[in-house]
């Protein structure tokens, strides 16, 4: 026999929660993830330019971005940026699009009320300035893989052991952000109804990642030390000159030119 | 509080950038010191973590949500020099890897938010367990030590903001950078910090340094005996922001030279008149008249000068230090 109870219709509604924040803490962490893995299925060439050259390239541009005065220059640079995305991919280019067009905005809005205070030239020249700063660092990140990046850096004098702390950092970003996604997760899923500890939880799962995070320094230390890590750290490159990057370096050099020929004008 | 670029002249970057490397390498050694075991990953993961909590939205009044830094909450956990470096690195990702935060500006953020906010935070936090050795003692030392640290971190970066449309601008007059002078930035920053920010991070400070405490109290930092020394920080501190004396236009009062006295205005009136005392007395020619030397930019000297003083103070107090330990020496001899 059926109990009578099984027969009844259920009809729990659970009262409505509020809940945004660890949907917007969920959505963020989320954002990184898929950031740093899509990163990793970079070819090695997209672009086919070596990443010492674009990391330089791009930290020169920016410096000579924020250094000139002409309008001129900062114009020729955003068509430069702007041609280098329209060879990228259309999900790429939307994704940085989006956030150059945000920062730029921004920015714009920002500056607007020095307008009545008489200063016109900085809404006119800091706007499309930080719009190309953003394209760049973000034409950069989107083309070349990070471990590339970090290994560019050493070429410019930056410690190895400063980039094996880099490293480390980037690959347990995505580790700990793993756990963290799944004790968030656990966090709503168990939140049926009003839960009134839910904002006490929150600091649960960022005291229980800390814990997690040594914890993990503690196993990957033994690790290393397990395969002989003596506390060295080198990387070894082959430095390679192909006609991409040649033809990056004079396109580059003709920007760098420009600024120059510019500012005598 | 992360800059972009092009907000801060090259030149403002550059210094803050230099102003850093002494920071780092002071952090890199005492951290090699002091976790010889396991230093190296526990720098990278610290990271990750630091990366990790600035994700972390935290519900506010209104329906909106905020982040935290995290800047005091990671010394507490850390130590002040393992955070410098983690937040640091931190920074870098966001910056080189994000697009988040300015690469020129780099240096600049690193100042406020790895450097400011966590030594200050902490020997906030430090000065008072230290006195106050109850439980209630150390959680009003977290609270004062967040809330304090991301203010001043917005304060140091309203000041960058605000020292730029002074510093920089072209032959028209119009600021090149941020064109927001001290009177805009400074309300702009610190009002929110204060209103709103300070409070969520005071909040998830004192939360989660409360859950390790409940279920993991041995991993928090634990740092070695030393006598305090945030006076010394904030000699430093109040060192670098010695250049905004320039900004005030007249003389600090009450510090008035035998002619400016003249004008002082007093109840409506002006003296008008040199004090006979003043006009005869002793008159005694400083090293440096006004902060200024002579061959130097005014705002260097500035800065010259109250290391000078301050140099001259600190020689003065350990003599007299040293007199007073003697004394109580012979005492127990």
């Amino acid at each position: 026999m059926t109990p009578e109870w099984m027969l009844k219709d259920e009809n729990y509604i659970p009262e409505s929660d509020k809940d945004t924040f660890i949907n917007k803490s969920i959505l963020s962490i989320l954002g990184i993830l898929s950031r740093i893995k899509v990163q990793s299925g970079y070819r090695k060439d997209s672009f086919h330019v070596s990443a010492i050259w674009k990391v330089a390239f791009t930290f020169v541009m920016i410096v000579l971005l924020s250094i000139s005065r002409s309008f001129t220059f900062v114009i020729i640079v955003n068509v430069y940026l702007l041609l280098a995305l329209s060879m990228m991919k259309a999900n790429e280019i939307l994704k940085i699009l989006k956030v150059s067009f945000i920062v730029a905005l921004f920015t714009f809005v920002i500056l607007l009320p020095s307008v009545f205070l008489g200063y016109y030239y900085s809404v006119i020249m800091i706007t499309p300035k930080v719009f190309a700063t953003v394209l760049a660092v973000n034409i950069m990140s989107h083309t070349t893989q990070w471990n590339a990046i970090t290994g560019a850096l050493r070429t410019f004098l930056i410690p190895d052991i400063f980039i094996l702390v880099l490293d480390i950092t980037i690959k347990y970003i995505m580790l700990l952000g793993e756990f963290s996604l799944n004790l968030l997760y656990s966090l709503k899923l168990r939140s049926v109804g009003i839960n009134n500890k839910k904002y006490s939880s929150l600091s649960g799962v960022a005291g229980t990642m800390f814990i997690k995070s040594k914890e993990m320094a503690e196993d990957m230390y033994a690790a290393m030390e397990c395969r002989g890590f003596s506390g060295e750290y080198r990387i070894y490159k082959k430095l390679s000159f192909t006609f991409y990057d040649f033809f990056y370096v004079i396109v580059n050099g003709l920007i760098i030119f420009a600024f120059f020929y510019l500012r005598k004008a | 509080m992360h800059i972009p670029d092009n907000y801060l002249s090259p030149s403002t970057c550059a210094v803050m950038g230099a102003a850093m490397v002494p920071v780092w390498t002071v952090a890199v050694k005492k951290v090699k010191t002091e976790m010889s075991r396991v230093k190296v990953p526990m720098l990278g993961i610290g990271a990750a973590f630091s990366f990790l909590l600035m994700m972390f939205n935290i519900p506010l009044p209104g329906g909106t949500t905020g982040h935290a830094i995290g800047g005091t909450l990671l010394a507490i956990l850390l130590g002040p020099y393992a955070a410098c470096i983690s937040v640091t690195v931190a920074l870098l990702i966001q910056a080189l890897l994000f697009g988040d935060g300015g690469i020129l500006a780099f240096g600049a953020n690193c100042f406020n938010m790895a450097f400011v906010l966590p030594f200050l935070g902490y020997f906030i936090y430090k000065f008072i367990k230290d006195r106050v050795k109850t439980e209630k003692g150390e959680y009003a030392g977290i609270i004062l030590g967040s809330y304090l640290g991301i203010n001043a971190a917005a304060l140091c970066t309203a000041i960058e903001f605000g020292i730029q449309p002074l510093l920089f601008k072209n032959a028209a007059g119009q600021p090149l950078y941020c064109p927001y002078p001290l009177s805009i930035s400074i309300p702009a920053m610190t009002i929110p910090h204060l209103l709103v920010a300070g409070v969520v991070e005071v909040i998830f400070t004192v939360a989660v340094i409360a859950f390790i405490k409940k279920v993991s109290p041995g991993t928090i930092y634990q740092s070695s005996k030393q006598k305090i020394k945030a006076v010394y920080g904030l000699i430093v501190a109040l060192i670098c922001l010695t250049p905004l004396g320039l900004l005030a236009a007249g003389t600090a009062w009450g510090e008035w030279g035998g002619e400016e006295i003249k004008n002082v205005v007093s109840g409506g009136n002006t003296l008008g008149f040199i004090p006979e005392g003043m006009k005869n007395g002793f008159n005694f020619k400083s090293i440096m008249p006004d902060y200024t030397v002579s061959g130097l930019p005014e705002t260097a000297a500035y800065v010259l000068s109250a290391v000078a003083g301050v140099a001259i103070l600190l020689i003065l107090f350990k003599i007299i230090g040293s007199l007073k330990k003697d004394k109580s020496g012979d005492i127990h001899e």
